[in-house]
């Protein structure tokens, strides 16, 4: 075992693929642990990894440089397509962003509207992880369960928001347009048809053994790594770190909601997972406590001075919320001008991805790197912006 | 490994006996959501072409293309969408000023014929080219309560009625720094107005100037086409504002206000500097008959090209209409003199009381002069043309307005009628409130027949003014305690023509009076020409009622112009403005020609 | 948060500072102090995790200004530090030993602004424009449009704007 791994000299293994003993291999750019494009460049022996580097790139395009040459209101419809699982945690930030810079307080029920969008918005993304999940290690019917409830969601969203993935309700100023008649209950059949596959899925997935056997142990995250590493969300949750944008910095309505933080303490993909089941729960919880103590009827925007000459103060902030991969961020610089100076996009995925998974897969197996990549939760638009 | 593992997944079996999620076969129609971002449709009938839509999209996807012909309030064009770009953000519908755009829930379109030209493919114009989804009623239009726009006017201050009538001291009281800008920003700036306004001025830069607070800027880009920028941003026809895009679903922009603001914030002796001309001198000299508007703006462009101008004024003052025709509580006459010092300081030369015909001859300027320009207005009232209207007590609306000009105080008497609809009407009505009648118009059409401004009926309903509509002068008598008795009958309106406005017909017998001290005509002007006469005037050619010219104010005798009321038919300030810069440019061109 | 600025000028120079909210606050550092205050917040003040890095290009200016932010968990606060360099040899020390991920956002400046961080590793290496051979494209003076004019096709537009061509088509002759 000892001579598995190569020599480290200087912080990098040194492997000479002339020996025989070393295979470079590539998976990827339509890598099966991601929603989106990217690469892994493996160097195995036998059929373990001893070293692991990422590359990212396949998704470029440019939003931060496009961004800086668009109004504000012209950012508006493209945030979104930063993250395609889950466009509405980007949509909130660049509007809360802007809305912090231009001193503009929205209204109370488009607050209450937001979140219920974001809780949705994170429940399908969950809804798709597990279909990664799963479908990672082989259980492809998992997968087809979770897409397809995946599916009612957009559903829903569709019938509220007139888009399945690109919502671009969240627009600077509130939300745009009241939840439609009926919407409510349609949301309910849904949440009800999501707690009953959890149940299936814990039966299927959770307590299996081929699941166990393979997420148990693998890609363990100790605390003293999450700092280090940058770790955040269901990820550092799941080495028992207490950590929640909601709860830590309240935004929106969460801090009239009632919900605890959910943790494991293993660290490995298994408890990474039961973090995210939990938190599906949670979500499912959180919508229901919207809908009943939203308040009834309200205004939904304030209108901007006019958008098209909109100019917004010189200034920065940076303002973040949970998404379904942990702590996510916009860090906006004005310079008074009609245009954004610089928006920059904390995705998480930038460091589990990246420094993260280039330390947790050696020592995996290669058949395993696609599990352990989704226990991560990697969504690449988000790394490249 | 526990038992339980291996034995919990197969709960997976349950499912076997459970309905499938999918669907049954792929080609069963799924129609979008009722507030789907579909397609677009286009209400090209509603539509203006203003290009909001263009100008809000992030990715270029809308050209504007011809679509009608262009004409007031409507350039003709309509958008033309590219699905290769479109990112189905609706932006476009929020802004639309007039709401002709929305989004219909239809989302699959086949394209046939891969061989086509690339700006074909995927390519259309809602409402013009025919799409399956055009009568679609489902699909995502703009929410109720969420608006980009303002549809709203910052209200403009105005001084209370009982302050109004006690004197006559300017009633608006103009936009303060803040107010402007917020009222600037509210411009979409489309343009759509410039083709409009008589004078086409550069209106949505003007507006941009305010909105960056670069005054400067603002009053250089108005001096390009309007050189009495105080007096217009008071009492403006603002034909602009009719056609305001804004103005379909809220409030026009206050176009003449913001002129105002703009006028009014740059103080007089500043403008040499900003404005700062650079002219070249040249030998000719051009003669303007009279110093309105009209007189004013031609005088301005010609000696902005280096022309000497020599300007022959009537009054004492200048300003024609300006200053005799418009009372002073909505024309000041500081802002009628500021904008007129800045054109004398340039070198204008007026020659006051000067009555072309009497002191000067106008075979004189013609002989003297490389060019004449006549804007001699309208300063003959229309008569009544019935019984009694040269008894005494019974004036006309200019000679009302004249006097209070000049200082008179008129004794009108306790009730005062006046005839007319006009803008004259209602100026002399408000005067002979302030002045402490009580006064009643009569006027022979119906209200929204009514020439006047609507804001000027309005204010005048708001001073107590009295309207009679649809009444017909028949007679004036003097009564016995010598007060007047003025006779009038009811008419009713009467659709003579087809596609013309009704026309008010007296209903027979009807026979109405109303006593009264003082009745004041205002029932429209005209021009006369005696004054020309001279040997000059057998080269010029007149009409029926006019001097005959294009649309330059070219006579048949190239020597001489004319402009201002006499000319156009709209007779109006800013009209004039806009004949005296073309008929400037005009001379240029035939004195350049001749050198 | 102005205590903690306080705090930290004893023993480093700090500017321009702003408070931006209760918990987020911004303070700009020298350049060759700035390893050591990172560390200082890291190890002393307990601002822990490391959001982000990146870049402001005030090109006017001609500055490069880096923004690290950095969190504190136990008060859950914000404080970002700014350190401007110069634009011509933007060069910056590497904090790759002080948190893993700070290579790749090092790699990326390097890559985007064409910022230097000596020792950072595979700072040189491309992260996201394999074989691109222009300038750093996130510096402003990268015209993506321009670029992308001259680079690709693109279909023809023939748009109009309503102004000129209201003018053109009722009034030409004014």
């Amino acid at each position: 075992m000892a001579d598995l791994y190569p020599p480290i000299v200087n912080g990098k293994s040194v492997y000479d693929l002339n020996s025989g003993k070393y295979l470079k291999m590539w998976q990827g750019p339509q890598h099966p642990g991601v929603t989106g494009n990217m690469s892994l460049e493996l160097i195995i022996s036998g059929d373990q990894v001893v070293d692991c580097k990422t590359h990212v790139g396949y998704l470029h395009r440019g939003f931060e440089k496009l961004m800086e040459r668009r109004r504000y209101i012209n950012c508006f419809p493209i945030v979104c397509r930063i993250c395609v699982p889950e466009p509405d945690t980007n949509e909130y930030l660049f509007a809360a962003a802007m809305e912090e810079l231009l001193g503009v307080e929205i209204p109370e029920r488009a607050l209450w509207l937001r979140t219920l969008n974001l809780e949705l918005s994170r429940l399908a993304s969950f809804l798709m992880w597990t279909g990664g999940q799963s479908g990672a290690f082989g259980h492809g019917t998992v997968a087809q369960w979770a897409l397809a409830h995946r599916d009612y969601v957009l559903d829903l969203f569709e019938e509220w928001t007139g888009a399945r993935i690109y919502h671009m309700y969240m627009t600077p100023g509130g939300v745009r347009g009241e939840l439609p008649e009926g919407w409510t209950k349609h949301c309910e059949q849904v949440l009800a048809g999501v707690e009953k596959l959890l149940g299936e899925v814990w039966h299927v997935m959770f307590n299996n053994a081929v699941f166990k056997s393979r997420a148990v142990g693998l890609g363990v995250i100790t605390p003293d790594m999450i700092d280090h590493f940058g770790v955040v969300g269901p990820v550092a949750r799941g080495s028992g770190m207490q950590r929640d944008v909601r709860k830590d910095s309240p935004y929106l309505v969460y801090d009239k909601l009632d919900f605890q933080i959910e943790t494991e303490t293993a660290g490995d993909t298994y408890a990474r997972a039961v973090v995210r089941w939990k938190e599906m729960h949670q979500s499912i919880s959180l919508i229901r406590q919207i809908l009943k103590n939203m308040p009834a009827s309200g205004p939904l925007h304030v209108t901007l001075p006019n958008v098209l000459h909109l100019k917004v103060p010189a200034g920065e902030t940076y303002v973040r919320a949970e998404s379904t991969r942990g702590e996510y961020g916009y860090y906006m610089v004005s310079d008074g001008s009609a245009y954004p100076r610089k928006i920059t996009v904390r995705g998480p995925s930038y460091s589990h991805a990246m420094a993260l998974l280039e330390h947790l897969a050696v020592g995996v197996n290669i058949a395993d790197t696609h599990g352990l990549m989704l226990s991560l939760h990697t969504y690449p638009p988000e790394i490249e912006r | 490994m526990k038992l339980k593992d291996i034995l919990s997944p197969l709960y997976v079996w349950k499912r076997a006996f459970e309905k499938p999620y999918s669907i049954a076969t792929l080609t069963e129609q799924r129609p979008g959501s009722p507030v789907y971002r579909g397609f677009h449709q286009n209400d090209i009938d509603k539509c203006i072409g203003c290009g909001s839509c263009a100008e809000i999209c992030q990715n270029i996807t809308i050209d504007m293309v011809q679509v009608k012909e262009a004409k007031d309030g409507d350039s003709g064009l309509r958008p033309r969408f590219d699905y290769g770009l479109c990112c189905w953000c609706a932006l476009c519908v929020d802004i639309c000023p007039t709401g002709s755009l929305r989004m219909s829930n239809a989302y699959t379109w086949v394209e046939e014929g891969l061989d086509k030209d690339v700006r074909e493919t995927f390519c259309f114009t809602p409402g013009v080219d025919e799409k399956p989804w055009d009568s679609e009623e489902l699909g995502y239009k703009r929410p109720n309560d969420y608006e980009l726009l303002h549809l709203d006017r910052v209200p403009m201050p105005h001084l209370p009625v009982e302050e109004r009538l006690s004197s006559f001291v300017e009633m608006v009281k103009g936009y303060s720094r803040e107010l402007a800008r917020k009222e600037a920003d509210r411009c979409i700036q489309c343009g759509i107005c410039t083709a409009t306004c008589p004078a086409h001025m550069n209106i949505p830069a003007y507006i941009k100037a305010i909105r960056e607070d670069n005054l400067e800027e603002g009053l250089r880009i108005m001096y390009e086409t309007n050189p009495l920028p105080g007096v217009c941003g008071r009492i403006c026809t603002r034909r602009c504002e009719d056609v305001c895009a804004l103005s379909h679903r809220g409030e026009a922009i206050s176009i003449r206000w913001l002129k105002r603001y703009l006028a009014d914030s740059v103080e007089g002796q500043k403008y040499a500097e900003i404005l700062a001309l650079e002219v070249q001198p040249r030998n000719q000299s051009v003669a303007i008959v009279g110093a309105g508007p009209g007189g004013l703006s031609a005088a301005y462009y010609l000696l902005k090209m280096g022309y000497k101008v020599e300007i022959f004024e009537a009054r004492p003052a200048a300003g024609g209409m300006l200053r005799y025709g418009i009372p002073e509580y909505r024309l000041p006459y500081e802002a009628i003199d500021k904008d007129i010092s800045f054109i004398v300081s340039l070198g204008a030369v007026i020659h006051y009381n000067t009555n072309v015909g009497k002191d000067v001859t106008f075979d004189a300027l013609h002989e003297n002069f490389s060019a004449v320009f006549i804007s001699v207005g309208l300063f003959d009232s229309n008569r009544l043309a019935i019984e009694g209207e040269t008894l005494p007590g019974v004036i006309s609306g200019l000679d009302l307005l004249d006097d209070v000009t000049n200082g008179k105080i008129p004794v009108l008497g306790q009730h005062v009628l006046v005839i007319g609809g006009g803008n004259v009407a209602m100026d002399a009505a408000r005067t002979a409130r302030r002045l402490g009648s009580d006064v009643t118009v009569l006027y022979r059409r119906r209200e929204i027949d009514m020439p006047a401004d609507r804001e000027e009926i309005e204010e005048a309903m708001e001073e107590k003014v009295a309207f009679h509509f649809q009444a017909i002068p028949i007679a004036i008598e003097k009564t016995s305690d010598n007060r007047l008795n003025f006779i009038w009958g009811k008419a009713e309106m009467v659709q003579q023509e087809e596609g013309k406005r009704p026309v008010p017909v007296m209903i027979e017998g009807s026979r109405e009076q109303v006593v009264a001290d003082t009745v004041i005509s205002a029932i429209g002007q005209s021009a006369h020409y005696h004054w020309m006469e001279g040997n000059a005037i057998t080269n010029i050619r007149f009409g029926r009622f006019n001097i005959e010219a294009d649309r330059w104010g070219k006579t048949s005798d190239d020597k001489v112009f004319i402009g201002g009321d006499i000319f156009n038919r709209t007779a109006d300030a800013i009209t004039a403005i806009a004949d005296g810069h073309r008929s400037a440019r005009a001379i240029d061109a035939m004195l350049q020609q001749k050198a | 948060m102005k205590e903690l600025y306080d705090t930290i000028s004893l023993q480093f120079t700090l500017k321009d500072f702003h408070q931006q909210k209760p918990n987020l606050a911004f303070a700009t550092a020298e350049k060759q102090q700035l390893i050591a205050l990172l560390t200082y917040m890291r190890d002393v003040h307990r601002y822990t995790h490391l959001v982000f890095v990146t870049a402001v290009d005030w090109l006017e200016e001609n500055r490069f200004q880096i923004t690290y932010m950095l969190h504190n968990y136990d008060i859950k606060a914000d404080f970002g530090i700014r350190v401007m360099l110069d634009r011509d040899k933007p060069v910056m020390e590497s904090i790759h030993h002080l948190w893993e991920q700070g290579r790749v956002y090092q790699r990326e400046l390097h890559e985007m602004f064409g910022i230097d961080f000596p020792g950072s590793p595979g700072v040189n290496e491309p992260m996201i424009l394999e074989g691109w051979q222009g300038p750093p494209v996130m510096r402003r003076d990268f015209d993506t449009a321009k670029y992308s004019l001259e680079t690709y096709d693109h279909r023809p537009r023939d748009t109009r704007e309503p102004e000129s061509h209201m003018k053109e088509k009722l009034y030409p002759e004014d």
